[in-house]
């Protein structure tokens, strides 16, 4: 049968891609990445960082300058994108404006001369998969842009795409519908089992849908793992402040305790001894009977949290604290902090 | 702040204790008291005091000086309450319309040409009107806008609607009876079909025959073949429809190939032109968007602005001199006969024209390309469709609608051309060029006014059939924000087509252009090539004056043009009133009507009687201000659509008027978009011909008209050396404009506007 469900995702290795525009920087560099069968993989960084680029060389729109893509078994990387089983969402969805939603959906089927009723099978099974059945015969200026994404969605997906690629799918979405449909876009991937890639500059949406999140920086890979290590466990500054709020703040590390200002806090962590960047979470930051010495210098509500900035000997920190632990904490108080261990983490120290 | 508070707010309003209606009134009413009212003949200029009101008696011509004065009687009691107020100003509306209507009324029984009086104080009491209407709340908006929707609305009718009016009147009023003689005389005149010559061996009319009768064949096979299928009745009535529409198909083609009449021959022409022009244009278009040579998008550029600055004949007369009896390449390379040379008649015209209105096709669907969302393409290229099937797909019906808009205005861009069929047209007769014989040579305003009628009916036919081509609308394309990436590239074979297509293209315009300068150095073409300057110190002695004259009569029609622009343009676009749509209605017919139709419509207008104002260079400003006018008002509208509305309801809370804000706000971010806009309406002025030909007089002569003459008269080489100064004069002006708007741009993004 041809059902969309038993579609065959595969596997997408990049090796030492690297992709220049004329001179100066290039725009990707020296990129490796492994993407296994089935897994959802987030490109993340800040913009010019690489990730359309990368996203746009694995669908073959773009040629890259040195590297090898293979996609499955097969080597692509020259090959032009009309002939990889790669399909795409898009950051402005490109709907088809002359064509309504059946003609859109359908139209990489009818390109492949697929047989009338197996077309018309599979663009009614894509548009169940997306909710969108009432809708077909409309245009799709007609649609809502929550709608239109769908569209875009249930068009790559009627292809049975080994990888689909997602380019920042929903940056043009109002804040809570962009919520409902990255969830909805997860449920989805997990469901069909569809290996996919996925770029945005959001991280709390990278967080969210991702098995894995890599961050990029000026056209390398600055880390990469799971949402949960990269919040944990950055290995740099910029991992560090792109994924989360974070403290960033100078100190040393003797190999068993970090000094910070007049404290001495309790860490092990595998890393050279000497002066470092210590990473405080704000949700980390409690006041406590003894620990660095802070000065409340201003307090706003958040609603869940206390946003609290203490004047320290290390410098500025920022502390998120539920209403129960703020203690009567007013502007101008005197309170030692200290920090809870899940949200402390040394990075090597700035460069200068 | 206590300064502040105790300064009080300066406004004109306040600075004066009067308003617009008493004080403009007051304007109406010293003009009519200081200006001859009416002239004895032509000539505006000698201030007589016998024609001055006060010598001319008593009569109705008095009507604006009473209503002025009433008007200000009303204002100086105070009126407290708001209602009373409203009452009041409609009373000066009514009363000063009255005064407008009585002193033109006054005028046109005595059949006297208006002076300086008449016009001063008609557009005073307008501005009073408008201000009152503004007042009394019948139009939303300040004084300003009031008055301005008056006075463009008087514009539009007395200088587009009414002149054009006066032509169809002239077609079917004969001698004080409304009649169509004038029609059936023309429409059966040789002329007019010409069906039959008598000197060709080839009997056209059985040609013509022939083409119908296998027209209708070939539809019988079809509706035959077509129908095999349907029910024995419904064959029975389908198949003599298509016969009959077979026949008809066929003897229109046989007329346009054989007659050489003024309609065929239009027909033929621009069947053929718009469609090529098009076609060639959307080459361009693709190969300047997609080739990643800078060099061939260089040329384009060039290329694309060449046929606005060149006179709209010298293509045809450069053609000549490449592919005439005597040409270059047709004589002396090839050693075509003088005698068997085809380029005279619909050849000519079809590649003249192709030549001039490429560019301009290529400018309109550049635009459209550009608009696409080169998303779209990729989208279709990850869903699998080839380079080829991505180009039918996507980018073909995408840019449809601009291809519709080219065709459009390639079709009534050559039904409108007068210069081409005049230099190249041979043995056929053309509608453009006949409104002009039927004029200037056989003497007869009805004929002419005839062919002018048929040359409206046409370009109102393409325009309803472009509206019908378009469907129901453009495409808007669907996002929400611009997205990026690059545009597919073209398949190979096709980009090698298209640049061995745009090269071959741009090696014939160069060698026109080439062959203009080349043609006005040497002594007499195709004769004695020998080099010679003598043909510039002939223009230098007998042209020059002409060009300048010229030069000056275009700076004094692209100013008003581009103020009476940008009025109407902010008018449109900001407010909403009464009249609104026959003012976009008026500008559209102002630039839809050929220019030989316009010429004949203000000969007509403002031949005789109180509008007399023809061999005058005011008929001839007039003329090219309204036929410009567009152009400005399309410049400033997509200015004025790129501006938010907040800035102008900034500048109306801080008690700004509409007028102020129109010149201090708006203007000034306009500035780019106007001074382009000036600059245009000042080039096409400077290359006018078939709008002020019937205009210009032994004073008053200009310098594409006697460019023309000369060219018939056979004196190429003078010709050719006014040909070139003219076109590097206004190719330096464009490239000054470039570079000047390149660095107001960059002064611009550095420092901020300055305003």
């Amino acid at each position: 049968m041809n059902r969309i469900t038993e579609l065959q995702p595969a596997a997408v290795d990049l090796g030492r891609v690297t992709k220049r525009f004329g001179a100066g920087a290039p725009a990707v560099d020296d990129v490796s990445l492994q993407i296994a069968p089935g897994e959802l993989v987030t490109l993340l960084g800040p913009s010019g960082c690489g990730k359309t680029t990368t996203l746009r060389m694995i669908a073959g729109l773009e040629d890259p300058t040195e590297g090898r893509i293979t996609i499955g078994e097969d080597e692509v990387t020259h090959l032009p994108a009309e002939k990889r089983d790669v399909t795409m969402v898009f950051q402005s969805y490109a709907l088809f404006p002359h064509m309504n939603v059946r003609a859109n959906v359908g139209y990489g089927l009818k390109v492949a001369r697929t047989p009338r009723a197996e077309l018309t099978d599979r663009v009614e099974e894509a548009l169940a998969l997306v909710g969108l059945e009432a809708f077909a015969e409309r245009p799709v200026d007609a649609l809502s842009g929550g709608q239109q994404q769908r569209v875009a969605l249930a068009r790559a997906l009627v292809m049975k795409p080994r990888v689909i690629l997602f380019d920042e799918p929903l940056s043009n979405l109002d804040a809570k519908l962009r919520h409902h449909v990255r969830a909805e876009i997860r449920a989805l991937q997990k469901r069909l089992g569809l290996t996919a890639v996925y770029v945005t500059h959001d991280q709390e949406e990278a967080l969210a849908i991702s098995d894995r999140v890599v961050v990029m920086n000026s056209g390398r890979i600055e880390q990469q793992g799971t949402p949960r290590d990269l919040y944990a466990r950055p290995v740099s500054h910029f991992v560090a402040d792109f994924i989360g709020s974070a403290n960033i703040v100078p100190g040393e590390y003797d190999g068993s305790d970090i000094v910070l200002g007049d404290a001495r806090i309790p860490h092990t962590q595998e890393i050279t001894q000497g002066p470092v960047g210590v990473m405080i979470r704000p949700e980390a930051v409690r006041p406590a009977a003894q620990g660095l010495a802070g000065k409340v210098v201003s307090i706003s509500f958040l609603g869940p949290v206390n946003q609290v900035d203490f004047d320290t000997p290390a410098g500025r920190v920022t502390g998120n604290l539920p209403d129960d632990a703020m203690g009567g904490l007013r502007p101008g108080a005197k309170v030692a902090l200290s920090f809870a261990p899940r949200g402390l983490h040394l990075l090597p120290p700035r460069a200068v | 702040m206590a300064d502040l508070a105790q300064t009080p707010p300066r406004s004109l309003s306040r600075a004066i204790p009067l308003g617009a209606v008493p004080v403009w009134s007051g304007i109406a009413l010293l003009l009519f008291l200081a200006l001859p009212l009416i002239r004895t003949g032509r000539r505006f200029l000698p201030l007589d005091y016998m024609l001055h009101p006060l010598s001319l008696g008593a009569g109705l011509h008095w009507a604006p000086a009473v209503a002025a004065f009433a008007v200000i009687a009303l204002y100086l009691r105070p009126a407290p309450r708001p209602a009373q107020a409203r009452r009041r100003a409609d009373m000066a509306a009514v009363i000063l319309s009255l005064g407008f209507v009585g002193l033109w009324a006054a005028l046109f029984s005595a059949g006297t040409p208006f002076g300086w009086g008449a016009m001063g104080a008609s557009l005073a009491l307008c501005i009073a009107a408008g201000s009152a209407l503004s007042e009394s709340n019948r139009v939303r908006g300040d004084a300003f806008t009031g008055a301005g929707i008056l006075l463009t609305l008087l514009f539009v009718t007395l200088f587009i609607t009414y002149p054009l009016v006066m032509v169809i009147r002239s077609a079917v009023w004969i001698e004080g009876v409304l009649t169509l003689d004038q029609f059936r005389a023309t429409f059966s005149s040789s002329l007019f079909l010409f069906v039959d010559n008598r000197f060709t061996e080839v009997n056209e009319a059985r040609m013509v025959a022939y083409w119908a009768t296998a027209g209708g064949a070939v539809a019988l096979a079809w509706g035959l073949w077509s129908s095999r299928a349907a029910a024995l009745w419904r064959r029975a009535w389908m198949v003599p429809l298509w016969v009959g529409a077979g026949l008809i198909a066929g003897w229109a083609v046989g007329i346009m190939i054989w007659g050489r009449g003024a309609l065929p021959s239009t027909l033929l022409v621009a069947v053929i032109v718009a469609p090529a022009a098009t076609m060639l244009g959307f080459a361009l278009a693709l190969l300047g968007q997609r080739t990643n040579s800078r060099a061939v998008r260089g040329i384009l550029g060039v290329a694309s602005v060449l046929p606005f600055i060149t006179p709209p004949f010298v293509i045809g007369f450069s053609m000549i001199f490449l592919l005439g009896r005597r040409g270059l390449l047709s004589h002396d390379i090839l050693g075509i006969s003088p005698f068997a040379n085809p380029l005279y008649g619909a050849p000519g015209v079809i590649l003249a024209q192709v030549l001039g209105l490429a560019p301009v096709a290529y400018l309109i669907i550049r635009g459209s390309l550009n608009s696409l969302n080169p998303a779209l393409e990729e989208a279709a290229q990850t869903l699998g469709a080839s380079r080829w099937r991505v180009f039918k797909d996507v980018t073909w019906p995408l840019v449809r609608p601009g291809i519709a808009a080219s065709l459009l205005l390639a079709s009534i861009e050559s039904i409108a051309d007068f210069g081409t069929p005049l230099v190249l047209g041979g043995d056929r007769n053309f509608l453009a060029t006949e409104v002009f014989l039927a004029l200037t040579g056989r003497y007869s305003q009805s004929e002419a006014s005839v062919y002018g009628v048929v040359l409206l009916f046409l370009v109102v036919l393409v325009f309803i059939a472009s509206r019908w081509m378009l469907g129901v609308k453009g495409f808007a394309t669907v996002t929400g924000k611009p997205a990026s990436g690059a545009f597919l590239a073209l398949p190979r074979s096709l980009e090698w087509i298209l640049l061995s297509l745009a090269g071959l293209w741009f090696a014939f315009i160069l060698s026109l252009y080439g062959v203009i300068v080349y043609g006005s150095v040497v002594e007499l073409w195709g004769i004695n090539n020998t080099l010679t300057f003598r043909h510039y110190i002939e223009f230098w002695n007998t042209g020059w004056p002409v060009v300048w004259y010229t030069m000056k009569l275009s700076v004094a029609s692209a100013i008003p043009a581009m103020m009476v622009g940008g009025l109407i343009a902010y008018l449109v676009t900001r407010h909403r009133f009464w009249g609104r749509s026959y003012l976009e209605f008026g500008s559209l017919l102002s630039f839809a009507t050929p220019g030989t139709v316009m010429g004949l419509a203000y000969i007509l207008a403002f031949n005789d009687g109180t509008l007399l104002m023809t061999s005058t260079s005011a008929i001839i400003v007039l003329a090219l201000v309204f036929r410009n006018m567009p152009v400005a008002i399309r410049a400033s509208m997509s200015g004025l659509a790129q501006i938010d509305r907040s800035l102008e309801e900034a500048s109306a809370t801080l008690k700004a008027g509409s007028g102020t804000t129109l010149v201090r706000v708006l203007s000034p971010l306009l500035l780019y978009p106007l001074l382009a806009g000036l600059i245009f309406a000042f080039v096409s002025a400077m290359t006018a011909v078939s709008q002020v030909i019937f205009l210009v007089s032994a004073g008053n002569n200009l310098a594409t008209v006697m460019l023309l003459a000369r060219v018939e008269r056979g004196q190429l080489g003078v010709a050719a050396a006014m040909a070139t100064v003219l076109i590097v004069m206004l190719l330096a002006l464009i490239v000054l404009l470039l570079v000047a708007s390149r660095y107001l741009d960059a002064r611009n993004r550095g420092k901020g506007l300055s305003i």
